[in-house]
């Protein structure tokens, strides 16, 4: 009986290995961990080698973590192979869970082997590919030839030592969301409130006519506090990677925030973010009378949001000082190439196709409804056609950001940026909205804690 | 799985060799497959992960850095984890050892009506994955007055809470969520060797006319011996090991000041969110240490090592 | 599948009765939530969270409707069933007959280095997964298994937790069994294919049905193998409707319905064995 067991094993070793089909996968065992000159020669890993893969059309492999973002690149490869019909491609995108996405892109970034060609990698996660030496391809040949028709900070948050590594979907400007159906009511008007004080004195209306609170913030997310201190020039983490989140003006914004929610002028979201099921409920039905998010969170509304189609309208958010900035830019996701990646030249230029150009950027509103990073299309009449976005929230969409282009300050995303995020999320916003720690304290703990 | 075990007593009866089936070489080749796989797999990886516990592993940079991540170790997030973590696990050992134990001997009992219905319900729970039960808690336990958990409180007067923000209520909420699926298994391993006590061994008692709770004592808590030590074990590494329940119940977000943080969610946190796979590991080979540690001495104290012959 | 005596209900029986309808209406309570909540928009999910208010208004099929007219990635569902039980089915078989031949040696025989391998189980059994992650995958792309069914089985097939439990299932089965059947002629295989598989009958019960869910609800590692969308699992395709940037939560909690489905339906119909346990043969010596 003994030989049973070692055949069952034997035989099944075999079988995976003649099942495993990778034909092309042959130089697989490279030790990426140090040997930086080893790095070149991986980048014909399997990934792209793929059965069949000697035909016209070139295999490129893409990752995401947003279904929306495969069906655009899909929709980009198709246009492109319209439009040049001697470079073909065939893109094969994959949709992963978000954490696992990052995982897997890590391991296989390590490893040295089975990393796609192109990815998507989400803004908050973009330094730890910063670290060591970046295994993305350096896009700074596309790039600077457009930078000056680009929001420039969207590709600078994607850089190190002056090599830009990613391309941005979305400027992600933040915009006030105003039911105007309850602005109504409280007979206010969203174009009157030009700074934070005119926005309290409406908010204390606003409680006062309909005992609704007049906006929410993040109890345990970034959105809220990190566009209101980007605002004023203040960042969590300055240019050279220090940890700042307890600078007064930073600490004062907190003050100023936990003091309305303190009048009841604001609550703190339900489910703790603007980003969750219980708020959406929440909003949906019209318990709250706006909110700040970026330009990206109108999908949640047209998606999860549905009985307010028609009553929200968007402005500008209000600005600190007369004449300040009334927007900022928040989030992102980047696409980058890897050094896995076996054409390197004909990705760039897709990536550029699909990223870069005005057709590009107008498809990305009027797929994904982002803000797209190349300005010059904000006033092209292609941004009023009717869509869901426009359907739900009126064809003024880009006269608002417009009129917002240049109050947009860049903000600073160094390798720390990861650990400071989490420790105002879990740790500092928390106590301030949900415990109404004194902010002052809590900012302080966190940088301390931070070094 | 039925056919197979079957159909090997056929192909046992055929003539062996006599060395391969001597009673010394026979139970290395039983074991075997387990040695294959141990150095085929985990021999490597193992010592890799040891390894790098000694370093900063960086893209294309990797340096030895001595203690050094074992020395960080010393810091306040991973005593949050340590501590969320031995309190699950001391909270289900307390809950998931004597809970199920009972109630398998109540299903096992002749008086037990419906037995075999209870058996499949109460495993149920067990057979849905720990993302979908993540997900489904997370709403019963959610923070709006509709949600379950907040709706069986408001029966008893009491307000709507929010679960998933204090220490106290999101540890109860895990600690339901690995009841709900967690009893039905323990039950079932409590079962299959309850159904190996020879029955005679009871009618034995009632000749002697022993009481209900003398023959649970004297008889069947002994004999379950064995089968209570594998489910201690596991228990105290499944308790150690949790981590996708907390990462579900807080959707893949980090739980408010660490509340939900346990050592395995710190190793992914800092070997995959912030990629310092060095410091990743370093905290994976000390838990690794504290529950081998933890399951040896428990396993060499109830005398699991130095079998009774 | 009830044969209950109906002779011997007495008091006791009716105190059990009661208790453990309680204990199975709690069990089954928020599978109940879920598979009502599956029948609603998501916005009922989101105004009201999760309840169980029978309202036939907004309750409908939409939600399956979806999954089955395949819109973006709930088109790949049934692929993503087809790869789960494919995984499902083989890691279970061969896990259970090499980890209960494991088990069984570790249990039943006295030799050099028991120990040591009983402590090497113990440790495959408690090493975090997340730090041998990394190496094990370059192991696996060495081994040409990446992306493929067998990258997901192979290196946890001989699995611990089973070989621990065969082990201590074996501490209890009656050696005097073993020296009869030595004097009968028996291999020492033929010994433990003849005489101990039959007795350790409810132990496989009990480790198919474990074995086969814990392959079923596999997460991690088969997203690091698998590499396409055509190869994922169930799991990890059903995890990738929640996105941070827009979730089909429609999709999420009707695939959670159709996901528990398949492995209930295993269990119902084989529950006899699991539960009931395999007791042929008798321990009765």
């Amino acid at each position: 009986m003994k030989k049973q067991g070692i055949v069952t094993l034997a035989a099944m070793m075999a079988l995976s290995m003649g099942l495993s089909g990778c034909g092309g996968d042959g130089n697989n065992t490279k030790n990426a961990t140090g040997n930086a000159a080893a790095k070149t020669d991986n980048a014909q890993a399997e990934s792209t080698t793929g059965a069949g893969g000697s035909g016209k059309a070139e295999k490129l492999v893409f990752w995401t973590f947003v279904d929306a973002h495969q069906k655009f690149m899909e929709s980009m490869a198709d246009s492109w192979n319209q439009s040049h019909p001697d470079k073909q491609i065939e893109l094969e995108g994959t949709t992963i869970p978000y954490d696992d996405m990052h995982t897997k892109l890590l391991i296989a970034l390590q490893s040295g082997v089975g990393a796609p060609d192109l990815v998507d990698i989400e803004q908050s996660k973009f330094p730890n590919f910063m670290k060591g030496t970046p295994q993305l391809v350096s896009l700074n040949d596309i790039l600077e030839p457009e930078l000056g028709n680009i929001v420039k900070s969207r590709v600078e948050i994607y850089s190190k030592d002056s090599t830009y590594y990613g391309i941005d979907y979305h400027v992600g400007a933040t915009v006030m969301y105003y039911n105007k159906e309850l602005l109504d009511q409280a007979g206010l008007n969203a174009d009157d409130i030009k700074t934070w004080a005119d926005f309290e004195t409406a908010g204390k209306t606003m409680l006062e006519k309909t005992g609704k609170p007049m906006i929410t913030f993040e109890g345990n997310g970034n959105w809220s506090w990190w566009p209101a201190i980007s605002q004023q020039g203040s960042d969590q983490v300055d240019k050279d990677g220090n940890v700042t989140v307890d600078t007064p003006v930073n600490v004062q914004t907190m003050q100023f925030f936990q003091k309305l929610v303190k009048e009841g002028v604001a609550a703190v979201a339900p489910g703790a973010g603007h980003d969750t099921e219980e708020y959406f409920g929440y909003m949906d039905s019209e318990s709250a009378a706006s909110v700040f998010m970026p330009f990206w969170f109108m999908g949640r509304f047209t998606d999860h949001m549905p009985d307010l189609k028609g009553k929200m309208i968007i402005r500008p958010m209000p600005a600190w000082t007369e004449g300040g900035n009334r927007s900022a830019g928040m989030g992102g996701t980047a696409t980058s190439i890897t050094n896995q990646a076996k054409n390197p030249e004909l990705l760039k230029e897709f990536l550029s196709y699909a990223k870069l150009s005005k057709e590009g950027n107008i498809q990305i509103w009027k797929q994904l409804g982002f803000d797209p990073i190349r300005t010059d299309v904000w006033n092209d009449p292609a941004m009023k056609e009717s869509n869901k976005y426009t359907d739900y929230f009126g064809t003024d969409i880009f006269d608002t950001l417009l009129s917002v282009k240049d109050e947009i300050a860049p903000v600073n995303i160094r390798e720390i940026s990861p650990k400071v995020f989490d420790a105002i999320r879990n740790e500092a916003i928390p106590m301030i909205f949900i415990d109404m720690a004194d902010p002052a304290v809590a900012l302080k703990k966190v940088q301390d804690s931070l070094k | 799985m039925q056919q197979q075990i079957n159909r090997e007593p056929a192909l046992a009866s055929k003539p062996r060799n006599r060395l391969a089936n001597s009673q010394h070489l026979a139970p290395y080749l039983f074991v075997l497959p387990f040695i294959i796989s141990f150095l085929l797999f985990f021999a490597y990886p193992l010592i890799n992960a040891i390894i790098m516990s000694f370093q900063s592993v960086l893209p294309g940079e990797v340096t030895f850095v001595g203690l050094d991540n074992y020395r960080e170790l010393w810091n306040t997030d991973f005593a949050d984890a340590l501590y969320n973590s031995s309190r699950y696990t001391l909270f289900t050992l307390l809950l998931l050892i004597p809970i199920p134990l009972l109630l398998a001997v109540m299903l096992n009992s002749k008086k037990m009506p419906f037995s075999n219905f209870f058996r499949s319900t109460l495993f149920i729970p067990a057979l849905t994955s720990v993302v979908v039960a993540g997900v489904v808690f997370r709403m019963i336990f959610g923070e709006l007055d509709g949600a379950l958990m907040n709706s069986f409180l408001h029966l008893f007067g009491i307000s709507s809470q929010r679960w998933l923000y204090s220490s106290e209520l999101s540890m109860f909420a895990l600690l339901v969520l690995a009841s709900w699926r967690w009893i039905g298994i323990n039950i079932l391993y409590f079962l299959s060797a309850l159904q190996n006590i020879p029955s005679d061994l009871y009618e034995a008692a009632d000749i002697d006319g022993a009481g209900t709770t003398t023959k649970f004592m004297r008889i069947t808590v002994p004999l379950l011996k064995p089968i209570t030590v594998y489910v201690l074990t596991i228990s105290i590494y499944g308790g150690y090991a949790m981590f996708t329940e907390s990462y579900m119940l807080w959707a893949g977000k980090p739980s408010p000041q660490n509340i939900g943080l346990t050592i395995v969610g710190y190793i992914y946190q800092q070997g995959f969110q912030y990629f310092n796979l060095g410091f990743g590991s370093a905290i994976g080979v000390t838990l690794l240490g504290i529950t081998l540690a933890v399951s040896m001495l428990q396993l060499i104290l109830t005398g699991m090592f130095n079998k009774e012959e | 599948m009830e044969t209950v005596q109906r002779k011997k209900f007495t008091a006791s029986s009716w105190l059990l009765l009661v208790l453990f309808a309680i204990l199975a209406v709690l069990m089954l309570f928020p599978l109940y939530a879920l598979f009502l909540a599956s029948l609603k928009p998501a916005s009922e999910l989101f105004r009201y969270g999760l309840n169980v208010r029978l309202d036939f208004d907004v309750m409908s099929l939409d939600n399956y409707r979806s999954i089955f007219t395949g819109k973006g990635e709930a088109g790949h569902y049934f692929e993503w069933y087809s790869n789960s039980v494919i995984i499902t089915v083989l890691f279970t078989l061969l896990s259970l007959l090499l980890s209960s031949m494991v088990g069984y040696g570790l249990g039943m025989y006295r030799f050099k280095g028991r120990n040591l391998i009983f402590t090497l189980v113990l440790i495959v059994m408690m090493i975090p997964v997340e730090i041998i992650l990394l190496p094990l995958y370059k192991l696996t792309v060495s081994l040409k298994l990446i992306n493929t069914v067998w990258g997901v089985i192979l290196p946890f097939m001989v699995a611990p937790l089973p070989i621990f439990f065969f082990r201590q299932f074996a501490l209890g089965l009656p050696k005097d069994f073993m020296d009869a059947g030595r004097i009968d002629g028996c291999t020492e295989f033929g010994i433990f294919f003849r005489i101990m598989v039959p007795l350790m009958a409810p132990a496989y019960g009990a480790i198919t049905i474990l074995q086969a869910m814990n392959s079923w609800n596999n997460f991690l590692w088969p997203l690091i193998v698998l590499r396409t969308t055509d190869k994922f699992t169930l799991p990890i395709g059903l995890a990738s409707f929640v996105t941070p940037l827009g979730s089909n939560y429609e999709a999420l909690i009707a695939g959670a319905v159709l996901a528990i489905l398949p492995i209930l339906i295993l269990f119902l119909f084989f529950q006899r064995y699991f539960i009931e346990g395999l007791t042929v043969g008798g321990v009765k010596g």
